[in-house]
C-alpha cells in the first residue's frame, strides 16, 4: 500500500515514550482534556432542552450513514450525476498519489502559483502539501491550527484541533520567524492579537491564491453539492475568491438528503466542539453562475478511494460511518497521554488505531489496536455509535490469525496453550506459581518489583492472588 | 482500466448486491418524500427564541417595525461602535433609503479593504439563531464574508424553526440550490491557540442582527 511508506505506526511504541516524557506536550493536553470533554457534555446535555433525544438522535445518524453504504455505489452514481448537471467537473483518485498528480495537474492547466487550502485531513492522507511543493505550486494552509502546524513542518496532532500539541510560547516562536519580527513574552491575553495578525497574513493569500483546495463534510447526492462546516470562515474564502476550486473528499463522505444533512448536523459539531452549530455552513454546487459577482470558475471534485471501498462488507465496514468529529480522541484516555503524533499517520486516537491499520497495511501499524484501555469512552460517545473496541479486538485477531504476533508472545501462548490442555500439569504449574509470587510478595499482597518484567511494575504494584489456587479451593470445599 | 471504474469495481463487490438499475432507481424515488429525523420543540415564539441564540453566538441584535426603519437603525448601531457610516450592501437591500440613515453604501461585491458589510438573509433559523443567505447576482456572498463587521437584516416573518424548514422554503422559493447556501451563525471563531476563544478568525469580527417586524 502507497500510503504506508508514510506512516511511522511502527514506531508507536517508541514514540509513545518520548511523548510521555515530553513536559511541554503534556502541559498543552492536560490543558486540552477538560475543556474538550466538558464542551461536548454541555452540547450534548442541551439537545434535552428541545425535547431531543440524544440516543434516538445517534440511532437516526446511524441509520443515515448504513441506508448510504448499503447502496454506495448507486449514491456514488447518482452523486456524480448531479455534480456534473450543475456545472462541476467529477474525477476518481485510487489512492493519495493519484490525488496529488490530479490536483497539480489541474493547477498547471490554470496557471495556478499558489493554493490556499481549507482543512481536509484526505489531502494530509495524501501528503499533498508536498506534491503541490514539488510543482511549484505554494500550498498555504488557512485553518489556524493548520497554518502553525504547517510553520512548524509538522502534522496535525488532532483531526480538529490540529494544533492542540503547542504552546503559545512555541506558536509565538514561529510567527515571529514567519512574519519576520522579533519574538515577544506572550500570555493568553495576547491570543486575540496573535490570531489578528494571522489573519491580516492569510487575509492577502486568500486574495491571491488562484486555487482553493478543501475536503467535504458530507457530499449530497439530491444535489450534487459539497458541505463543509468550519468557524474561523476559511472554508468560505477559499471556496468563494480562487477562480478554481478542488474538493478532495472520501467515497464514504455521502449522505442521500438535505434533510439527511440537517439531521447529521445536529450531532456533529455537538460532538466535536459541543457547539450547537458551527459558525459557518456552507452548500456549495457547481460553480459561478450566470450574473453572478463571486464564486469559483471551475469547481473539480476528486472523490478518492484510498482503502475505503475494501471496507465495503468486510467486518470493518462500520468504520465507514464515520463523520470525523473527533469525540473518540477528545474522550480517550491514551490519546490524551500522548498526543496525537505518537500514532504515526494522519488519524490519531481510537479513530487512527482503527484506519492507520485498514489503510496502510495491519501489519505496519501492529501497536495501534493495542494503544487502549478498552475503556469503551469512545464507543459511547460516537454519534454514529461505531464500535471502536470491537473494532480493535477485531484486528488483534487478525494479527494473531495472521500470524503477526511477536514470536516470544507467540511462543508463550503456544506453551500456555499446551499446558492448558494437560489438566495435572495446568494443576501443578499453577500451584508452583502461586506459591512463587506469593513468596515475591513476602507477606505484603502485593509485588513492588517484577523480576521479569520490571516495567509493569515501575509506576503500580502487582497484586497477588491468594495462596491457594481455584482447583485446591475448589477441592477443600467440596472435601468440607 | 480507469480510476472510475476500478473504484466503483471495488464498492460494487463490497456492497455485494445485483440489480444496480432496479436499486438506482428506488434511490431516486426515496429523493422524492425526503423524510425528516427527529424534531426539536421549541417553547414560545421563533423570533424570540432566534434572538436569544444569535445572542448566545455572541451577535448583537436590533428590532425595528418597518423595513424603512434599517437604514436608520444600522446607522445607529454603527456610530455606537465608531465603525464609521460607509458600508457596501447587497444589491437586494440597496434600494433602501441609505442615505436618509446618513449612511454612504455601495450596491456590489464586497473588496478587502471594505469595513462593513450589510446583507438581507433569505431566512433565519430559531432552533440555533442561525442566518441562512444564498449566493446570486444580487446577494454577492463576499459582503457577509469580506468586511470585519457584518450587518443583516431579518424579516420576522422568514425566521423559520429548522435548518429542515429552511430547505423546505428554499425548494418551495427556489426549486435548486444557488452555488452557495451560507448558514452563518455569530462572527467568526478560532480556538486554535491553546483552546482560547477568539472571535474574528478569517471572517467578520462583528455581527449585527436588524430584526425587521
Amino acid at each position: 500500500m502507497s500510503a504506508a511508506k508514510h506512516s511511522q505506526a511502527m514506531h508507536f511504541q517508541a514514540r509513545a515514550g518520548e511523548k510521555v516524557r515530553n513536559p511541554v506536550l503534556q502541559r498543552a493536553l492536560q490543558k486540552a482534556k477538560p475543556l474538550f470533554v466538558g464542551k461536548r457534555a454541555k452540547g450534548v446535555a442541551a439537545l434535552a432542552d428541545d425535547g431531543l433525544d440524544f440516543e434516538l438522535l445517534r440511532t437516526t445518524c446511524e441509520g443515515i450513514r448504513n441506508r448510504t453504504l448499503a447502496d454506495l455505489d448507486v449514491w456514488l452514481d447518482i452523486f456524480e450525476e448531479r455534480a456534473k448537471a450543475t456545472g462541476a467537473e467529477v474525477l476518481w483518485a485510487r489512492d493519495g498519489e493519484e490525488v496529488s498528480r490530479l490536483v497539480v495537474d489541474i493547477a498547471h492547466r490554470h496557471g495556478v502559483t499558489k493554493a490556499a487550502k481549507s482543512k481536509s485531513m484526505l489531502s494530509e492522507e495524501a501528503h499533498l502539501n508536498e506534491a503541490l511543493a514539488a510543482a511549484g505550486i505554494r500550498p498555504v494552509e488557512t485553518d489556524l491550527g493548520e497554518y502553525i502546524v504547517q510553520l512548524a513542518g509538522e502534522t496535525p496532532s488532532h483531526i480538529i484541533a490540529p494544533a492542540v500539541h503547542k504552546t503559545i510560547e512555541e506558536v509565538e516562536a514561529l510567527f515571529a520567524k514567519e512574519h519576520g519580527r522579533p519574538i515577544e513574552t506572550r500570555t493568553s491575553a495576547d491570543i486575540p492579537d496573535m490570531t489578528r495578525e494571522a489573519r491580516e497574513v492569510l487575509r492577502q493569500h486568500f486574495l491571491t491564491a488562484e486555487m482553493g483546495i478543501s475536503g467535504a463534510n458530507f457530499l449530497i447526492a439530491e444535489t450534487g453539492t459539497a458541505a463543509l462546516v468550519t468557524n474561523e470562515g476559511n472554508g468560505r474564502m477559499v471556496t468563494t475568491l480562487p477562480k478554481v476550486h478542488v474538493v478532495v473528499t472520501g467515497i464514504e463522505k455521502i449522505v442521500p438528503t438535505l434533510e439527511d444533512f440537517a439531521t447529521l448536523m445536529r450531532l456533529l459539531p455537538r460532538s466535536a466542539t459541543g457547539q450547537s452549530i458551527s459558525n459557518y455552513v456552507s452548500l456549495l454546487t457547481g460553480t459561478k453562475r450566470e450574473g453572478d459577482h463571486d464564486g469559483p470558475e471551475k469547481t473539480v471534485f476528486i472523490l478518492v478511494d484510498n482503502g475505503r471501498a475494501n471496507l465495503l462488507g468486510s467486518a470493518y465496514q462500520d468504520m465507514l460511518r464515520c463523520i470525523r468529529c473527533g469525540a473518540c480522541m477528545n474522550h480517550c484516555p491514551v490519546y490524551f497521554s500522548l498526543g496525537g503524533h505518537a500514532y504515526g499517520w494522519v488519524y490519531p486516537g481510537p479513530m487512527g488505531s482503527v484506519l492507520t491499520p485498514l489503510y496502510t497495511g495491519i501489519e505496519n501499524a501492529l501497536d495501534l489496536p493495542h494503544a487502549s484501555t478498552g475503556c469503551n469512552q469512545c464507543g459511547s460517545v460516537c454519534p454514529v455509535r461505531i464500535p471502536l473496541p470491537t473494532l480493535m479486538h477485531r484486528l488483534r485477531e487478525e494479527q494473531v490469525e495472521r500470524g503477526l504476533r511477536p514470536w516470544s508472545e507467540r511462543l508463550a501462548l503456544q506453551a500456555w496453550a499446551w499446558i492448558a490442555g494437560k489438566p495435572l500439569l495446568y494443576r501443578w504449574f499453577a500451584r508452583r506459581a502461586a506459591r512463587y509470587l506469593n513468596w515475591l510478595a513476602d507477606g505484603e499482597g502485593r509485588i513492588r518489583i517484577l523480576g521479569l518484567a520490571p516495567e509493569w511494575t515501575a509506576g503500580r504494584d502487582l497484586p497477588v492472588a491468594g495462596r491457594q489456587t481455584f482447583h485446591e479451593l475448589y477441592a477443600a470445599r467440596k472435601r468440607a | 482500466m480507469s480510476a472510475k471504474d476500478e473504484i466503483l469495481g471495488r464498492v460494487r463487490r463490497g456492497v455485494g448486491k445485483d440489480d444496480f438499475a432496479g436499486r438506482r432507481a428506488a434511490a431516486v424515488a426515496s429523493l422524492i418524500d425526503t423524510g425528516r429525523g427527529p424534531q426539536p420543540v421549541m417553547a414560545g415564539n421563533l423570533a424570540e427564541r432566534f434572538r436569544l441564540k444569535a445572542e448566545s453566538l455572541s451577535s448583537t441584535v436590533t428590532a425595528v417595525v418597518r423595513r424603512e426603519d434599517a437604514p436608520a437603525a444600522v446607522a445607529a448601531y454603527l456610530a455606537a461602535n465608531g465603525l464609521g457610516l460607509q458600508a457596501v450592501v447587497t444589491p437586494d437591500v440597496g434600494r433602501l433609503d441609505w442615505a436618509a440613515g446618513g449612511l454612504q453604501v455601495e450596491p456590489r461585491s464586497a473588496l478587502d479593504a471594505d469595513k462593513v458589510g450589510i446583507s438581507g438573509s433569505f431566512c433565519a433559523i430559531a432552533e440555533t439563531g442561525t442566518l441562512m443567505l444564498l449566493s446570486g447576482p444580487e446577494t454577492p456572498a463576499t459582503v457577509s464574508l469580506l468586511p470585519e463587521t457584518h450587518v443583516a437584516l431579518v424579516n420576522v416573518s422568514r425566521i423559520v424553526a429548522t435548518m429542515e424548514d429552511a430547505f423546505a422554503l428554499l425548494r418551495a422559493e427556489r426549486g435548486s440550490l444557488p452555488r452557495a447556501v451560507n448558514f452563518i451563525s455569530g462572527p467568526s471563531r478560532t480556538g486554535d491557540i491553546e483552546q482560547t476563544i477568539v472571535l474574528g478568525a478569517h471572517g467578520p469580527c462583528r455581527v449585527h442582527l436588524i430584526l425587521i417586524g
